[in-house]
C-alpha cells in the first residue's frame, strides 16, 4: 500500500508507474564519454561558498563588539549605494529589473547583481545556467523599504540564460523572463528566459 | 561520509571514474522518472543525458549537507521541464497561473491493452505540473516539504496539484470502466 488514503484505482495506477523502466546498457557509457570531454568541475566555486554560507566563529566580547561597529559602518554604505539606485523603483508594481555590473571577484568571474521589482511575492528566486535552473539555490533579498528584490551573485565570462522565480502570496509559482534584458532565443518555444553577457559586449 | 559523498569528493579530486559510480547508482532511477515525465524515450534520454552533465559542472557546488539524491533530481526535474517547454509551443505550463492550471479541460486516452503502455498514456494526458507532483508524491514516494525544495513551489500548492492529478486519474478510470 502506496498510502492508506488512496484509493484502489489511483495505487494501481501508481504501481503501475513504479516498474522499473528498460534502460539501454550503453546509456551511462554515454553520459561518462560526454563527461570526459568536460573539465574538472570548478573548484573555485568552494571559495565563495566559504564566503557566503554562515558559519560560527569564537570571539571575545572586545572583538565582537569592535566587528558590530564596524558592520554598522558597512551597512550605512549599503544602504547609501541602495538609495543611489533608486530610480530603478517603480510604483507600478510590475516586475522590473536590470542585470548589474561590479568589479570582478576573480580573474575569470563578475558580481552580477540581479533587482526586480516585484511588491506582491512572498519569495523570489534567479534560476538560470549557473545554478542549473535550481529554484531554491540562489533566492533574492526584499529591500526593507518595498517590493524590489536582488540578489549578486558571481558568474564565469560569457552567455547565460536566467528567468526569475516568483512565489505569490496565494501559493502560485510564475517564472518570469527580465523585462529589463533581452530574451533568450530558446524562449520563442517555452517558459521565457533572458540573457546577461558578462565580460564582453552584447552580439 | 556517505558513500555518494564520497564519491564527490573523489570527483573533485581529479578521479572522473568515480562519478560513473554516481551516475550508475542514480541512472535507472532518474530514468523512470524522465521516462514517465517526458512520455517518451527520446526526450527522457536528452534529459538524462544533460541532467548529468550539469551535474558534473556543477559538483563543486554540491553541499554535502545535502543528499545528493535530492541535488541530482532538482536538476533532473528542472530539464524535464526546460525539455517539456521546448517541446511544445503550446505548453507554456510554468507561467501560468495555478487556477488556469487546475481547471483546465483534459481528455480520456483509449485503452490499449498494455497495462505499462495505458498508465503512460494516461500519464501523458495530465497537465505536465500535476504530472510532476504526482509522480514525486506516488512514484518517488517524496514528502510535500522534499517536493517544496525539488520544485520551488509552495506545500499548500503541490498539495492542490497532487489531489487535482488523483481526481484527473480517477474520472478518467472511471470512464473507461464505464465505457
Amino acid at each position: 500500500m502506496i498510502d492508506p488514503e488512496l484509493d484502489p484505482d489511483i495505487e494501481w495506477i501508481a504501481r503501475e508507474a513504479k516498474r522499473a523502466v528498460a534502460v539501454d546498457p550503453m546509456a551511462v557509457e554515454r553520459v561518462m564519454a560526454r563527461v570526459r570531454l568536460e573539465p574538472r568541475p570548478r573548484v573555485h566555486d568552494l571559495r565563495w561558498r566559504w564566503i557566503v554560507e554562515p558559519r560560527s566563529l569564537p570571539l571575545s566580547p572586545l572583538v565582537g563588539a569592535a566587528l558590530a561597529a564596524g558592520l554598522v559602518g558597512i551597512g550605512i554604505l549599503l544602504g547609501h549605494s541602495q538609495i543611489d539606485r533608486g530610480g530603478q523603483t517603480t510604483p507600478t508594481g510590475r516586475p522590473q529589473a536590470v542585470a548589474e555590473l561590479r568589479p570582478p571577484l576573480a580573474p575569470h568571474d563578475t558580481v552580477i547583481k540581479f533587482v526586480l521589482v516585484a511588491p506582491q511575492a512572498s519569495t523570489v528566486a534567479v534560476v538560470g545556467d549557473f545554478n542549473n535552473w535550481d529554484a531554491q539555490a540562489t533566492p533574492m533579498t526584499r529591500t526593507p523599504t518595498g517590493g524590489t528584490w536582488s540578489v549578486a551573485i558571481p558568474l564565469h565570462a560569457g552567455r547565460h540564460v536566467y528567468a526569475f522565480v516568483i512565489n505569490g502570496a496565494n501559493g502560485t509559482t510564475q517564472w518570469v523572463a527580465d523585462p529589463t534584458a533581452p530574451l533568450a532565443p530558446e524562449d520563442g518555444l517555452g517558459a521565457p528566459n533572458s540573457v546577461v553577457l558578462v565580460g564582453g559586449s552584447a552580439s | 561520509m556517505s558513500d555518494d559523498a564520497a564519491d564527490v569528493q573523489r570527483v573533485l579530486s581529479g578521479d572522473v571514474d568515480a562519478y560513473a559510480k554516481l551516475v550508475d547508482r542514480y541512472y535507472d532511477r532518474c530514468a523512470r522518472f524522465a521516462i514517465r515525465m517526458l512520455g517518451n524515450r527520446d526526450d527522457a534520454e536528452d534529459a538524462l543525458q544533460s541532467t548529468f552533465l550539469r551535474a558534473y559542472r556543477a559538483l563543486g557546488r554540491y553541499q554535502e549537507r545535502d543528499r545528493f539524491s535530492a541535488w541530482l533530481y532538482r536538476i533532473l526535474v528542472n530539464q524535464c521541464r526546460s525539455i517539456a517547454a521546448r517541446r511544445s509551443h503550446r505548453e507554456r505550463v510554468f507561467v501560468r497561473e495555478e487556477a488556469l492550471l487546475l481547471n483546465a479541460p483534459d481528455k480520456t486516452p483509449a485503452w490499449t491493452g498494455e497495462d505499462e503502455e495505458f498508465v503512460q498514456r494516461v500519464l501523458n494526458e495530465l497537465d505536465p505540473l500535476l504530472r510532476e507532483a504526482f509522480l514525486l508524491k506516488y512514484v518517488e514516494e517524496l514528502s510535500y516539504e522534499e517536493m517544496a525544495a525539488l520544485t520551488g513551489a509552495g506545500v499548500s500548492a503541490l498539495k492542490m496539484r497532487v489531489k487535482r492529478a488523483c481526481d484527473r486519474l480517477r474520472e478518467r478510470w472511471e470512464r473507461i470502466r464505464d465505457d
